[in-house]
């Protein structure tokens, strides 16, 4: 017999040997996620924006709102500076920002192991725990989202959805699913050493969100 | 497994009462877990009704686990995963060093994984000559100092920063700035930065396995996962079977739970759900993903009175609170898993002859059922295990006349209060001073402590001096 063989006839001896209906399995299963907010907690505000804001700031994210997608390259420029970061930087494959004009920036495509930054795009944030949520993809590099000491996160305010349940709606079945589907919330940190916290174990040590209200 | 098992349970929490530096290192770490987690709890309103949930959820899981695991099979097939199935720890190696040779891999990165540490896989990868590189800020400490973990969240929780920083002076090259928690972080990104991009295989296990979409869920804060999955040309997750749920909405209410309960943060850093190998056209990730699912023996637990110990999340509060493990620390267990659930597990991966003493040393105190976040009635399960030591004959002659004793005074209720009343005036003539500093043929109770010496009489005597009447008086 195989091991996937013994396994599951161990697990259907143990049980009793009578095996359930699937489809009152999925009921069951259903059931379980019933009555959601009664099984967590409420939004810190009382907009989706502004809970996302508080989380992610609680949590040492900066975050930079503006009027529309042109406005990211300067607001990356002023991010850079005021960090005193050079203008060289690592930016994702997206369509979005290829057509952006980045004046003195000189973005690239190609992402070094120490890289000091890069501008990444997150697919939705969640304002229950102010996480953005990355996956990746033909235009979206996970390392681009590791590698750099500063990481700088374009979310268009309109795909912040409310609960983490919320999110987990659209990852049903692995049609839907990306390879990796990441939850960002806040930057690196460990508690290895004494239980002490240190920002920026192996990821980035800063997360800097631009939020682009573009309707 | 670990080899430690068997050099006894006593001589090894002996060993660590005395060592005083073991002592602040273990309050250090389990004190701040314990007030991070009580914050992140009084914040959370909905804490027990999700708890209630949480724990339905995972019976739910373990009733139809045959059926969930088919089901996860056929969606990580789908996703282009392959799955493995090991019914013990040597096959469950077995797999991992063929995947390992196959893919040619000189290097493997490996991303915190209980599991992989219960199976035995770092000292696997070491005899099969492959070069092992623990991630993890804690295990590249512990791997340094040769060690296994103390603790299933902080496994270098034993050491203090002062004798980190002598392993990574010794190691990294440059050393450390200095010996700050920070420079020593700071250190360890740099060193193992280039270990992540050249490795050929990436090993991680899983804290959830998704069952609609044959995902597979790892958590971290440092980002040690990924950098880990991503890279390399094969991604190996360990994982064992109780792991699974339904759907991610179903992973996302027990990541509330486990994560304010191991940490006391709402949300680890890093949540990923991986979902096969790269895609057609995807700018990163690895050409193959394998999934290895181990029994080693969880679905005998299915059947047994230890069934309840299938929903643990291993968020590590239960030894964050305990008492025991508090004063020993997670060494002095001898299996992989310490505190009062290892004391439960270690008996199933290691056999109760080889760590009958673990279901002891418990205070019965409870707070390890109170604070765990899917109602594991760990005290409950202890003392079925100590039952089981009992009609196994595992008990020594001493141990089982003093009992005899022990139960021949219970039933005869006279002469229980006279031994009781003798009993307690020896304590009190010792205890003169308030304290117990040691005792007659029993120095093992106060060897690292004092006893509180008794204030009054016997329970019977204050019970009758209170007015009530004796048991026997009544009706």
């Amino acid at each position: 017999m195989s091991a996937r063989d013994s396994i599951l006839s161990a697990i259907r001896t143990g049980l009793g040997g009578s095996r359930n209906d699937p489809a009152a399995i999925a009921a069951e299963a259903a059931d379980l996620l019933a009555a959601p907010e009664t099984i967590r907690p409420p939004l810190v505000a009382a907009t989706l924006v502004d809970a996302f804001c508080e989380k992610s700031e609680a949590l040492g994210a900066t975050v930079d709102r503006i009027g529309s997608i042109d406005e990211v390259p300067a607001s990356v420029g002023r991010y850079l500076e005021g960090q005193g970061l050079s203008a060289e930087i690592a930016v994702e494959s997206a369509a979005l920002f290829r057509d952006l004009d980045w004046g003195d920036l000189r973005p690239r495509l190609a992402v070094a192991p120490d890289a000091p930054a890069a501008v990444g795009l997150a697919r939705h944030g969640i304002a229950e725990s102010g996480s953005l949520v990355i996956h990746s993809g033909k235009e979206t590099r996970i390392l681009l989202a590791f590698l750099p000491l500063h990481h700088i996160v374009v979310l268009r305010a309109a795909s912040i959805v409310s609960h983490l349940e919320d999110y987990a709606a659209l990852l049903v079945g692995h049609e839907t699913s990306p390879r990796n589907a990441v939850l960002i919330t806040g930057p690196s940190g460990t508690t290895d050493i004494e239980g002490s916290y240190v920002r920026g174990a192996h990821g980035p040590g800063f997360v800097h969100v631009i939020l682009v209200f573009d309707a | 497994m670990n080899a430690t098992t068997r050099t006894g349970f006593k001589a090894r929490s002996d060993a660590a009462l005395a060592n005083p530096t073991l002592k602040t290192a273990i309050d250090r770490t389990t004190g701040t877990a314990e007030r991070k987690r009580a914050a992140a709890l009084a914040g959370f309103a909905e804490y027990e009704a999700a708890r209630s949930r949480g724990s339905a959820i995972k019976d739910h899981v373990i009733a139809n686990l045959d059926h969930y695991l088919e089901m996860f099979e056929r969606n990580a097939t789908a996703s282009g995963a392959k799955v493995h199935w090991a019914a013990t720890e040597s096959e469950a190696c077995d797999i991992v060093i063929r995947l390992c040779r196959e893919a040619g891999a000189k290097r493997v990165t490996r991303s915190k994984s209980m599991l992989g540490e219960e199976i035995g896989l770092p000292d696997a990868l070491g005899s099969a000559g492959i070069e092992r590189v623990e991630t993890d800020l804690a295990e590249h400490i512990i791997q340094l100092a040769g060690e296994h973990p103390s603790h299933i969240i902080w496994p270098a929780m034993h050491r203090t920063r002062e004798q980190v920083a002598e392993l990574f002076n010794a190691d990294h090259k440059p050393p450390p700035a200095d010996d700050e928690a920070a420079s020593m972080v700071q250190s360890a990104r740099h060193v193992l930065r280039g270990k992540f991009l050249s490795a050929d295989v990436g090993i991680s296990g899983a804290n959830f396995l998704i069952a609609d979409t044959g995902a597979t869920c790892t958590v971290t804060n440092e980002g040690n996962a990924e950098l880990t999955t991503t890279p390399p040309r094969v991604h190996i997750v360990t994982a064992g079977i109780e792991k699974l749920v339904p759907s991610t909405s179903h992973a996302m209410a027990l990541l509330r739970l486990l994560v304010r309960s191991a940490t006391g943060g709402e949300l680890t850093q890093y949540t990923t759900f991986h979902c096969g190998p790269k895609r057609p056209g995807d700018a990163d990730g690895p050409e193959k993903m394998h999934i290895v699912l181990v029994d080693n023996g969880r679905s005998e637990m299915i059947a047994n009175e230890f069934r309840d110990m299938l929903r643990c999340i291993r968020c590590g509060a239960c030894m964050n609170h305990c008492v025991v493990y508090r004063q020993i620390g997670g060494h002095a267990y001898g299996g992989t898993y310490p505190g009062p659930m290892g004391a439960v597990l270690t008996p199933v991966l290691d056999g109760l002859a080889q760590s009958r003493d673990l279901p002891f040393a418990c205070t019965m105190n409870g707070r390890c059922a109170e604070v765990c976040p899917v109602e594991i009635p760990l005290p409950t399960l202890l003392r079925a295990w100590r039952g089981r030591s009992w009609r196994a004959g595992l008990e020594g002659p001493r141990m089982r006349a003093g009992l005899a004793a022990w139960a021949g005074l219970a039933r005869r209720p006279g002469l229980y209060r006279m031994a009781s009343g003798i009993g307690v005036r020896a304590l009190r003539l010792l205890g003169r001073s308030g304290w117990i500093g040691s005792l007659p043929f029993a120095g093992g109770w106060t060897r690292h402590r004092d006893l509180p010496g008794p204030t009054g009489g016997t329970f019977m005597e204050r019970y009758t001096a209170r007015g009530a009447r004796r048991p026997e008086d009544r009706r």
